[in-house]
């Protein structure tokens, strides 16, 4: 966080960031530092008054596995900066993925694990018991705190998600969004574990069980999620949107420039997102040789990469046609970015 | 992902119940409201001065003073039922005691069969370990467990 490494931020790999992804990466920086702060202001009070509710011990676990996101956005977001080396010539960017895989993995296995113990729980009726605490020589119902925990707990990473989302965007991140999101669906938590305790409070102890099952659920759903667009981008999937809603338009755009060159017959590129930013190997069929300089070829390269920050590392291969093996769905007619 | 809308039903539904005069927390099998003004059924076995089992009348030692105490808060008469640590347990776990004594401690081993008081009174053993002593009530019995906490926290206890 010093003023140094926000110097040093200023770049992915040898990609140069631009202005406005070089103030979103400090802000992202930032956020995920004061998420970790709140999570572990947040994981010390809910264990405080754990109890022996189910739902209270989802949420908690929930809340754990919330650090791992912002960890691995953090550690990524040291390891990419570093230039390519002999050893590793196309970057570090794959330490995104690689965080992405860990954090997804991990909340599968306790959403998985959670929603098990939960049902073990609900099948064999265990009643959960719920006490006293004493609070300033006062002796109530720690339920009542329990509630009093989720709801404080429910607002913050809300907001916190609303911010990051933006980032998310802006810096083309998919650990980040995927925590944003996890941020986001936070409150129902924290809301769902309050119901289960209030409902152990009016003698429905299955209640606590419900609330436990739905918690674990929407953990393993997010895992899955998560999952899939971690192996996605490992697997050298098609450049996709941040969000993985659509296929990212860059492709089509550098299609649409290289075909309207005029020493250009045909061109056409296969794009798969290294984390931050692209690999992108376009295939350009010229007109004739005489057309095709290499001066041409190279000028056709850099308004490329101008034309967006995660386009740097491009090759253009001029071929004598498309080549088929390379570019899946070349012969079906319309362009691979339907 | 969660409903929402349930969620925040369910919610609204549970503190309009608090505000309608329902106390929170509720027995799910009524412990509290059954012992009161009748009978309470305790379990316990013999455990250095925490209880003692004369050969005949009433248990003796701290805990089943203790309870005699609480029982008339309820204007409930024992009903003492002498066994073994495990009998114990399992008579709690099927309802067929209200509360057991026997100097247990809060880290005792049968938290899958029975609930636990807040610990009332700290001592140590031989080895210099703190003991937390507790009580064991059964699972869930959540009125009549923080009846009882709120009568435990209340008392002095000589050791």
């Amino acid at each position: 966080m010093s003023s140094n490494g926000e110097e040093e931020a200023a770049r992915f790999g040898h990609t140069e960031l631009p202005e406005e992804q070089r103030r979103a990466l400090h802000k992202a920086v930032k956020w995920e530092w004061i998420t970790i702060v709140f999570l572990a202001v947040s994981t010390f009070l809910v264990y405080l008054v754990l109890g022996n509710s189910q739902a209270m011990k989802a949420a908690w676990i929930e809340d754990l596995l919330s650090f791992l996101p912002p960890i691995s956005f953090l550690i990524a977001a040291r390891i990419i900066r570093r230039r390519p080396t002999e050893s590793h010539p196309y970057g570090y960017h794959r330490a995104v993925g690689v965080a992405h895989l860990v954090a997804a993995v991990a909340l599968v296995v306790m959403g998985a694990y959670l929603l098990v113990d939960s049902g073990i729980g609900l099948v064999t009726a265990e009643h959960p018991t719920i006490g006293g605490v004493t609070l300033l020589g006062n002796t109530f119902w720690l339920g009542w705190l329990m509630v009093l925990a989720m709801l404080f707990t429910a607002g913050p990473p809300v907001v916190l998600g609303i911010i990051k989302m933006k980032l998310a965007k802006t810096l083309h991140d998919k650990v980040l969004y995927a925590d944003a999101d996890m941020n986001k669906a936070d409150w129902m938590t924290a809301l769902s574990a309050a119901v289960g305790v209030l409902g152990i409070g009016v003698g429905l102890w299955w209640a606590d069980y419900a609330a436990a099952i739905l918690i674990s659920t929407s953990i393993l759903h997010d895992g899955i999620k998560n999952l899939r667009a971690a192996i996605g981008g490992l697997t050298d999937t098609r450049a996709r949107t941040y969000d993985d809603s659509r296929p990212d338009p860059v492709g089509e755009r550098i299609d649409s420039y290289l075909q309207s060159l005029s020493w250009v017959r045909e061109a056409r590129s296969r794009v798969r997102d290294e984390g931050h930013v692209f690999h992108i190997e376009s295939f350009v069929v010229p007109r004739g040789w005489p057309g095709a300089t290499l001066q041409r070829i190279e000028k056709a390269r850099e308004a490329c990469v101008e034309m967006d920050w995660k386009v740097q590392d491009m090759v253009i291969v001029p071929v004598s046609e498309l080549p088929e093996e390379f570019l899946p769905g070349l012969t079906q007619g319309g362009g691979e970015y339907r | 992902m969660l409903n929402i809308r349930g969620a925040a039903a369910g919610l609204v539904l549970l503190l309009g119940l608090t505000s309608c005069g329902i106390t929170i927390p509720q027995d799910p099998d009524g412990t509290l409201e059954r012992v009161s003004g009748a009978t309470l059924r305790v379990g316990v076995t013999e455990n250095a001065e925490w209880v003692q089992l004369p050969r005949a009348g009433d248990p003796a030692g701290i805990e089943p003073g203790l309870v005699e105490e609480f029982a008339e808060t309820l204007d409930a008469t024992i009903e003492w039922v002498p066994g073994s640590e495990h009998e114990l347990a399992q008579d709690l776990s099927h309802g067929q005691l209200d509360m057991a004594i026997g100097g247990f401690a809060a880290d005792t081993p049968w938290i899958k069969e029975a609930g636990i008081t807040r610990p009332y009174a700290e001592t140590r053993d031989e080895r210099g370990k703190t003991v937390k002593h507790v009580m064991l009530v059964p699972m869930g019995e959540n009125a009549f467990l923080l009846k009882l906490d709120q009568f435990l926290q209340a008392q002095e206890v000589e050791l």
